[in-house]
């Protein structure tokens, strides 16, 4: 017994020292680099990465750890590999809203070091925004993305352009028994209800956080647009259940053909163009509607690399972020799966409009794009307001009353976080 | 004899009892974005504001709302299915077998489906609602109505779990006491309330203490099946603790409110073993 036992602890110390020492001199190792992304990014993304493992043969080796697929569970997943401080991860597919978060609490690493001027100047504008925290550049965008209306072509001749439009449009249609609904958007308490939100607050010439760092959700244009969010559902242009809807439920209604009119992001194109869809060739995008006169905005959404603060190979970290978001690597992502690209350039790419003929609204989309408030706690704003919009929609309060509550609420959570800072 | 209970005690210590004093310690720090994540002693803050804090309030009544309901129905169900899977018939071994399934599913997996049953207007309950008539009743984005899906979920889920528990417990009483009861003149109904009810009493009780305890802590059920919403009517503490710990990242705020719901929870045990006790006293 005890023989067996001593020859099994040999074994495994002989195994053990001779690892380390192959390990030891094995002096060609290429520099291995890890990047989390979301499990859909990390698919489309697979064939590049192959090509520039191939370029970087015994130099840089890329891994990519398929995260979850849901955006806020790749954001746990990254956040507790964070906190521990030795992550595994080199670089981090972030979204645009996580970005004051990491940066603030120095998890994620600036990138001036190898960004200019020069390479700012060659994205497209919109995507130029929520790359930087405190005037430093901290994230590389790799896809754009923007709140779209989404309309149905064979019900009327053009997109309406206003809120009071868009409504008249639904009830004609849903008189005529042409459409089920008018209207489907995301209702539902998350963050996609800020986007919607954001977009029509704008369009109704108000704003959440302005740029001398007021809020202004109590305001009349503020208390309009929840007025109108909330007569979407009861006038009965949106369904009642549009108050649980996130981008999927929206997406298979319109896709169905039982709504005139949807809001969703560029993806949706794509799904809507397939076999299955009953709306293939009868959709067309547009930007979201805005009083008489105010300039429609389109909220953004995009996705960029970042360089975590503790790589311990950040030039090579930054090869690979720099190979992945080429116009090489964007066209072949938009052509494949209709990511809109951040590349300022490839707006013009014949081959790509021949492919896309909505091309150009994407780019129109990005020139009014607005990023949500670009604060550490924006989380905590967004979910103050998210409850409160949830609960004027269901019905639970009175818009005016839940728009002065969510001031009051958000204006706490940022004094809290200035007495503590100071 | 120290030397014997030494393993069990360190092991209850490392997963239990250090976890738990650092969760006190943090409680009374602010460690959060705001602070670069440094632990900033902050004496007592986090525990006033718990206090005064309505959501936390609202998520307790909320929390308790939904273990209550939910346990209470598990135990009638579970004391039926049990009943039924204790009588001998043909083909009972696959039915036992096919009543643990819900339990043996990922509630993630479970929690999906019973958003899609309940979707308006695509699922099947609408569906079947509009059918014979009726108007559309949104069970998801309606905050009055919402928590009841959840329980239902629930419900359907971990009843299994009570169900083998009380199984195990009917299997231990002797037939004997049966024979004995009926030779004497008793009838099936005098049996299940004199003979089986009283015998499954233990049983019973450690039930609704594993059930109490986990659906007090429930999370990953409702954070699919309704993200807390419609207007924050379904959120528990456990998610309000997740949103402050991981979204926020205000782990000093997260752990109080932990602590805070642990203490709650400590109560609602103690006072359902007291109500258990009491209801054992008057019957005897």
């Amino acid at each position: 017994m005890i023989i067996k036992k001593l020859k099994l602890i040999i074994i495994f110390t002989l195994l053990c020292f001779s690892s380390i020492v192959i390990g030891l001199t094995d002096t060609n190792k290429p520099i291995e680099i890890n990047a989390l992304m979301p499990a859909p990014f990390a698919d489309s993304t697979e064939r590049l990465v192959e090509q520039f493992n191939q370029e970087n043969k015994g130099k840089i080796h890329l891994t990519v750890t398929r995260g979850p697929r849901e955006t806020e569970s790749v954001s746990d997943m990254a956040i507790s590999s964070m906190i521990l401080g030795n992550s595994p991860i080199d670089i981090l597919l972030i979204d645009v809203t996580w970005l004051p978060k990491y940066a603030a609490t120095g998890w994620i690493s600036p990138l001036d070091e190898w960004v200019n001027d020069e390479d700012i100047k060659s994205i497209i504008s919109g995507a130029r925004q929520g790359n930087s925290y405190k005037n430093r550049e901290f994230r590389w965008p790799l896809v754009a993305d923007i709140g779209l209306l989404y309309w149905r072509k064979d019900l009327m001749q053009e997109p309406p352009k206003t809120p009071d439009a868009l409504i008249k449009i639904s009830k004609k249609l849903q008189n005529e028994g042409l459409v089920k609904y008018g209207y489907v958007w995301q209702g539902r308490q998350y963050e996609g209800l800020s986007c919607v939100y954001l977009e029509v607050l704008k369009g109704f010439g108000g704003d959440w956080l302005d740029n001398s760092n007021q809020f202004r959700l109590d305001e009349k244009s503020s208390i309009k647009a929840t007025n109108w969010l909330r007569e979407l559902i009861t006038s009965e242009v949106s369904p009642k259940a549009v108050t649980n809807f996130s981008e999927p439920e929206a997406l298979q209604i319109f896709e169905t053909g039982d709504s005139a009119f949807m809001r969703n992001w560029p993806y949706a194109w794509a799904e809507l163009q397939k076999p299955t869809s009953s709306v293939k060739d009868k959709v067309g995008v547009t930007t979201m509607v805005a009083d008489t006169n105010q300039t429609p905005t389109a909220t953004l959404g995009s996705w960029g690399f970042s360089i975590l603060k503790n790589s311990n190979n950040k030039d090579a970290a930054w090869k690979a972020i720099s190979y992945l978001t080429s116009e090489q690597a964007q066209k072949e992502l938009f052509l494949k799966y209709g990511y809109t690209p951040t590349k300022a350039k490839l707006f013009n790419d014949i081959e790509m409009l021949e492919m896309s003929p909505i091309l150009p609204e994407l780019e129109k989309a990005l020139q009014i794009s607005e990023p949500r408030p670009k604060t550490p706690i924006y989380a905590q704003l967004s979910d103050v307001l998210q409850r409160e919009l949830s609960a004027v929609l269901t019905g639970q309060k009175d818009p005016q009353k839940a728009m002065i509550s969510a001031q009051v609420s958000s204006e706490n959570i940022l004094k809290s976080a200035g007495e503590l800072r100071s | 004899m120290i030397f014997l209970f030494a393993p069990a005690a360190l092991f209850l210590i490392l997963v239990f009892v250090l976890p738990l004093i650092r969760y006190c310690w943090i409680s009374v720090h602010a460690l959060s974005v705001i602070t670069n994540l440094e632990m900033i002693p902050n004496y007592g803050a986090n525990w006033i504001r718990l206090y005064n804090d309505q959501r936390f309030w609202q998520d307790s009544f909320q929390t308790i709302r939904f273990t209550v309901t939910s346990v209470s129905l598990e135990i009638l169900f579970a004391i039926a299915i049990a009943l039924l899977l204790d009588q001998r018939w043909r083909g009972r071994g696959v039915v036992r077998a096919l009543t643990i399934l819900p339990w043996a599913l990922p509630t993630t997996v479970m929690a999906l489906g019973w958003r899609w049953i309940f979707n308006t207007p695509h699922g099947p309950i609408e569906q079947i609602i509009s059918l014979l008539g009726f108007e559309s009743i949104n069970i998801l984005s309606n905050p009055n109505i919402a928590w009841i899906a959840t329980v239902i979920g629930d419900v359907w889920k971990t009843t299994p779990f009570i169900a083998l528990i009380l199984l195990a417990g009917l299997q231990s009483i002797p037939n004997d006491l049966y024979e004995a009861f009926r030779l004497e003149g008793g009838s099936s109904r005098q049996a299940l309330f004199n003979i089986t009810i009283p015998l499954l009493k233990q049983y019973l009780l450690i039930g609704i203490l594993f059930r109490t305890a986990q659906a007090f802590g429930v999370f990953d059920l409702i954070q699919i099946m309704t993200g807390g919403g419609p207007a924050s009517s379904t959120e528990s503490l456990a998610l309000y603790a997740y949103l402050n710990a991981m979204r926020f990242l205000d782990f000093g705020y997260s752990a109080t409110i932990m602590l805070g719901s642990f203490i709650l929870l400590v109560f609602s045990c103690l006072l359902a073993w007291l109500i258990f006790n009491q209801i054992k006293k008057i019957q005897l």
